[in-house]
C-alpha cells in the first residue's frame, strides 16, 4: 500500500462512515416503495374455511394478532336485515375472524359498530352477536357501542373535515381488522372497506353525506386497519346500502384481503363493473397516500 | 292479636302475598313490553287491560261489536260476582300503590264525605254512555290506564335517566376502581331494572301530575280514588252488591267501633252493615276485631241491594251531558280539517273508530323500539288527548317491527303480519325543496334516500346541474318521492341531517288505516 493508495482509502472510509447514516436511514423507505400493494381473492362455498384461506398470501392471521392484544373486528351490521339480504358483513365471515384472533391468542376481541336501524334488531337480524356468542368464549365480546366512549379526535389531514368523534374502543385496539361488506350505495356509489369507518365515528352522521368520498377518505387518515378483509360473498347490486329484496343480491362465494384498505377497495369496485377512480372515496384516499388505487400497481393473488 | 297469628296465618296476610305478586307481575310485565330480541313479544303483556271489564264494556260499546282480546275480563266479572270487590284489595296494582302510600306516610284523621262515594257511579254512567255515542273518555278514568301511561311517560323515563346520570358521573368522575365496579352494576340494572333506551315523551309533566293528584287524594281519605272516582270500583261495586261472599258481623259484637275505624274502604257503617258494595275484601276487619266478632261467609243475598242514592237530578244531568257531548264532536274544526301531521301507528283503524277503541294506556308508546309514538296533545282534538301519534322527528317507524299492534289490548291497533305492516300507507314524505339541501342549497346529500327501507327504494334521485350558493355550477343528486311506494315509516324525516325542521316531511294517510272496525277479531 503506497501513501497515494492509503490517503484514498482514508478519504473513501470516512466518506462512507460520513455519509452511511442518512443512508442507512433512507433504506427501508427505499426497499418499501417498489413492494406492490398485495390483494388476496379468493371463491368458494365454505365460508369458514374461505377466511383462512384468503389470509394466506398475506402471512395468515399471525402477522396481524400477537398474543394478549385487544382487538377489533369490525363488521358492517348497519341495517336490520338478514345475511341472505347482503347489506351487512356475512355472519359466518365476522365469526371465523374473531375465532382466528382468539386462536392467535388475542387478549380480548370486540366486535361492534354504530347501526341505522334500531340496534338491538341489526345485531340479531344480521346473525352476527349470535354467531360471536355461539363460540363460547369469554374473550369475545359481541358488544352495542357505548354513547360515553366517543371522543373528539382532531383530523389533522382532512380536507373537508378536521374534526369528528371516534370510538375510544376502535382507537386503543391493537390490531383493527376492517371486515365491510361490498355493497351499492345511492350517495357513495359503493360500500367498500373505507365507508365501514362511518360505524365506529359519533355525532351526526347525516353531515357527513355533504361532501361523502372526500369525509370518508378525511375519517380514514385517523384509524388505518391492520388488515381489511371484504365480504363479497353475496354483494348488493341495486337499493343500497340497505336493500331488502333478494333480486338485488348477487351471490358472488368471494373474499378480498389485504393490508392496504384503498387496493382492497380498488379490486372490490371491479366486482360491480366499475373503475377504482369512479368511487370517490377510493379516489380521495388514493389522494391522501392511504394507499394504491392503479390496478397495474396492485398485486392481486389469488389464494 | 299476636296470639292469634300464632296458630294460624292469617287470611289478611294472603291478601298482602297477593297484592304484592301481582304488582310485581304488573311491573315485569311492564318492564317486558320491549322488545327482546324477538319480533314476537311471547308474554301478554297487556293481560292487566284484558281483564279489566269497564275496559272491555267501553271499548265494546264504541266498537259495537265483539272485541275477542277482551273476553277474558269475563272472568273478573264472574268471580266478582261470587266474591265481591276482590279485584281492588287483592289485584289492583293501583290499589296496592295506594296502600303502600298510606303505610309509608299514613293519614292522620279522614275528611270522610259519603255524598262522594257516589260519584264514582255516575262517573261510570258517563263513560259507558258517551263510549256508545262515540265519545271516548274511559282512558281519562281507567286505573290501569292512568297507571301504565303514567309510568310509560313520566316515572319509567325519570327513573331511567336518574339512575343514569348516577352511574353516568361516576363513569366520568369516580376514581378508576370504584367506576369498574359501578359499571358492572349497571350494566346489571340495564339487563334488568331498566328500560333499553332512555326515553323521551310529550305530556311526560301533565302524566306525571295525574298521577300525583291521584296520591294525593289519599290525603283526605284513604283510597279515595277507589272509594269515589274509580269507575272500574263502581263497575265492580254494581256487581258486588249481588255478590254470595259476605262480611258479617255476629251477636258477640261489643260494639267497640274498631272495625268502622280501621276500614280503608269505609264499608262497615256505625249500624254495624258491612256494605258488599265498599267493602274490598282486605280483611282487616276480621284480623282486628277484639271480639272475633266478624267472618265471612258465602250466603245467598236475601234482601233487595240497598238504593245508591243518586238523586233524579243528578242522574239526568249526567245522562244528558253523556248524550249532548258526543254531538260536539261533530262540529269541531277537526272534523273537516284534520291535522296533516297525525300519523297513527301501522294498523291503526280509521280515526273515529280508533279514537274509539283507544283506552289510552299508553303500552304501544312503552314498546316502541325507536320512541316515535307520542301521546297526542290536541292534534287530534280535546279527546284525542293521549292518543298515540307517530313523531318521525323523534323516532321513525321500524320497517321490520310489528310490537304496537301486538301489545295493544283493545285492537284498535291491529296486530298485522309483518308483510302486511310493511305494505300499510301510514303516510308519505314529501320534500320541502326549501330546505332540502340538494335544491335549496346545492350542497350533496340524500341521507334520506340511503335509508329508505322499502325494497324498490320510495326515494329516488336524479342528477341536476345547478349553481350552488359560491355561483358554481355543479352537478348535485336531487332526491324525489315515488309516491306509490312510500309508506310514510319517517325514517326520512328522522334521518334528515338539517336541524330543526327536516328538509323531507311525512303527512298522514287516511286511506291507510285499516278500514273495518271488526277487521281485527
Amino acid at each position: 500500500m503506497n501513501r497515494r493508495v492509503f490517503l484514498k482509502q482514508c478519504a473513501l472510509w470516512t466518506a462512507g462512515l460520513t455519509l452511511s447514516p442518512p443512508v442507512f436511514r433512507l433504506i427501508p423507505e427505499l426497499w418499501a416503495e417498489p413492494r406492490a400493494s398485495i390483494v388476496s381473492i379468493t371463491e368458494g362455498t365454505d365460508y369458514p374455511a374461505l377466511v383462512s384461506k384468503v389470509l394466506g398470501p398475506l402471512g395468515g392471521i399471525q402477522p396481524f394478532v400477537k398474543k394478549g392484544q385487544r382487538v377489533v373486528v369490525k363488521p358492517n351490521i348497519g341495517w336490520d336485515r338478514s345475511p341472505e339480504q347482503g347489506a351487512n358483513t356475512h355472519p359466518e365471515v365476522v365469526k371465523t375472524l374473531v375465532r382466528l384472533a382468539l386462536d392467535a391468542g388475542a387478549a380480548q376481541v370486540l366486535v361492534f359498530d354504530r347501526p341505522c336501524n334500531e340496534e338491538r334488531r341489526c345485531y340479531a337480524n344480521s346473525g352476527i352477536k349470535k354467531a360471536v356468542e355461539s363460540l363460547g368464549d369469554r374473550r369475545a365480546i359481541c358488544t352495542y357501542m357505548d354513547n360515553r366512549k366517543f371522543i373528539p379526535v382532531r383530523i389533522a389531514k382532512g380536507k373537508s373535515i378536521n374534526d369528528w368523534e371516534f370510538y375510544k374502543e376502535a382507537l386503543e385496539a391493537d390490531c383493527y381488522i376492517n371486515v365491510p361488506v361490498a355493497k351499492h350505495h345511492g350517495g357513495a356509489g359503493l360500500s367498500l372497506g373505507l365507508k365501514n369507518i362511518m360505524g365506529v365515528i359519533g355525532g351526526f352522521r347525516g353531515k357527513i353525506h355533504f361532501s361523502l368520498g372526500q369525509r370518508i377518505a378525511d375519517l380514514n387518515t385517523v384509524l388505518k386497519p391492520h388488515l381489511t378483509v371484504i365480504d363479497a360473498t353475496r354483494i348488493l347490486l341495486r337499493n343500497g346500502p340497505q336493500g331488502g329484496d333478494l333480486k338485488d343480491v348477487k351471490i358472488l362465494n368471494s373474499l378480498i384481503a389485504s393490508t392496504d384498505i384503498v387496493a382492497a377497495d380498488a379490486y372490490a369496485t371491479t366486482l360491480f363493473h366499475l373503475k377504482p377512480e369512479e368511487i370517490e372515496s377510493t379516489q380521495a384516499a388514493y389522494q391522501l397516500g392511504l394507499g394504491e388505487m392503479d390496478l397495474k400497481k396492485i398485486k392481486v393473488v389469488k389464494a | 292479636m299476636k296470639k292469634r297469628s300464632n296458630k294460624t296465618f292469617p287470611l289478611l296476610y294472603w291478601r298482602r302475598i297477593a297484592q304484592t305478586l301481582f304488582l310485581l307481575l304488573f311491573l315485569v310485565l311492564f318492564r317486558l313490553t320491549d322488545y327482546k330480541g324477538e319480533d314476537q313479544i311471547p308474554y301478554a303483556v297487556n293481560i292487566f287491560f284484558r281483564l279489566d271489564p269497564l275496559v272491555a264494556a267501553a271499548a265494546m260499546l264504541a266498537a259495537r261489536a265483539l272485541i275477542s282480546l277482551l273476553l277474558l275480563s269475563l272472568i273478573v266479572i264472574g268471580l266478582t260476582l261470587i266474591l265481591g270487590r276482590f279485584f281492588c284489595g287483592w289485584f289492583c296494582p293501583l290499589g296496592t300503590l295506594l296502600d303502600l302510600f298510606q303505610t309509608v306516610s299514613p293519614l292522620k284523621k279522614e275528611k270522610s264525605n259519603v255524598r262522594r262515594r257516589n260519584w264514582k257511579y255516575l262517573l261510570l254512567g258517563f263513560i259507558l254512555l258517551s263510549a256508545f255515542l262515540g265519545f271516548p273518555v274511559v282512558g281519562y278514568f281507567d286505573p290501569f290506564s292512568l297507571l301504565v301511561r303514567g309510568m310509560t311517560l313520566s316515572v319509567d323515563p325519570f327513573f331511567n335517566y336518574t339512575v343514569g346520570s348516577f352511574f353516568d358521573f361516576l363513569y366520568r368522575h369516580g376514581p378508576s376502581f370504584l367506576s369498574q365496579i359501578s359499571e358492572s352494576i349497571y350494566s346489571f340494572f340495564k339487563d334488568t331494572l331498566l328500560a333499553y333506551n332512555q326515553k323521551f315523551f310529550y305530556l311526560s309533566l301533565l302524566s306525571l301530575l295525574i298521577l300525583i293528584a291521584i296520591f294525593a287524594l289519599e290525603r283526605i281519605e284513604r283510597r279515595f280514588w277507589c272509594k269515589n272516582l274509580c269507575p272500574l270500583g263502581g263497575l265492580l261495586a254494581l256487581l258486588s252488591r249481588f255478590s254470595w261472599l259476605r262480611g258479617h258481623i255476629q251477636t258477640s259484637c261489643r260494639g267497640c267501633r274498631v272495625c268502622t275505624q280501621i276500614c280503608r274502604m269505609e264499608a262497615i257503617d256505625q249500624t254495624g252493615g258491612i256494605a258488599s258494595a265498599d267493602c274490598n275484601l282486605c280483611l282487616d276487619c276480621l284480623h282486628l276485631c277484639p271480639d272475633k266478632a266478624i267472618s265471612f261467609a258465602f250466603k245467598k243475598p236475601e234482601q233487595r241491594p240497598v238504593p245508591l242514592g243518586i238523586s233524579r237530578r243528578v242522574f239526568i244531568g249526567t245522562l244528558s251531558s253523556a248524550l249532548i257531548l258526543p254531538t260536539f264532536l261533530k262540529v269541531r274544526a277537526e272534523t273537516k280539517n284534520p291535522d296533516p301531521t297525525l300519523i297513527r301507528p301501522p294498523g291503526a283503524i280509521k280515526e273515529n273508530f280508533f279514537l274509539d277503541r283507544c283506552v289510552r294506556c299508553g303500552e304501544c308508546m312503552k314498546v316502541c323500539i325507536n320512541n316515535a309514538l307520542q301521546p297526542c296533545w290536541l292534534e287530534a282534538g280535546m279527546e284525542g288527548l293521549f292518543s298515540p301519534r307517530l313523531v318521525p322527528r323523534i323516532g321513525y317507524c321500524e320497517f321490520n317491527c310489528t310490537l304496537c299492534g301486538q301489545v295493544c289490548p283493545t285492537g284498535a291497533i291491529a296486530k298485522l303480519p309483518l308483510k302486511e305492516k310493511q305494505k300499510t300507507v301510514i303516510g308519505r314524505a314529501y320534500f320541502d325543496r326549501n330546505r332540502c339541501l340538494p335544491y335549496a342549497q346545492g350542497t350533496p346529500c340524500i341521507v334520506c334516500e340511503e335509508h329508505c327501507p322499502t325494497p324498490e327504494k320510495a326515494i329516488k334521485f336524479r342528477e341536476a346541474l345547478v349553481m350552488n350558493p359560491e355561483g358554481k355550477m355543479v352537478t348535485i343528486k336531487q332526491p324525489y318521492i315515488l309516491e306509490s311506494l312510500c309508506i310514510g315509516c319517517g325514517i326520512c324525516e328522522n334521518k334528515c341531517p338539517l336541524e330543526g325542521k327536516a328538509g323531507v316531511l311525512v303527512i298522514n294517510n287516511p286511506e291507510g288505516m285499516v278500514l273495518s272496525k271488526i277487521a281485527m277479531f
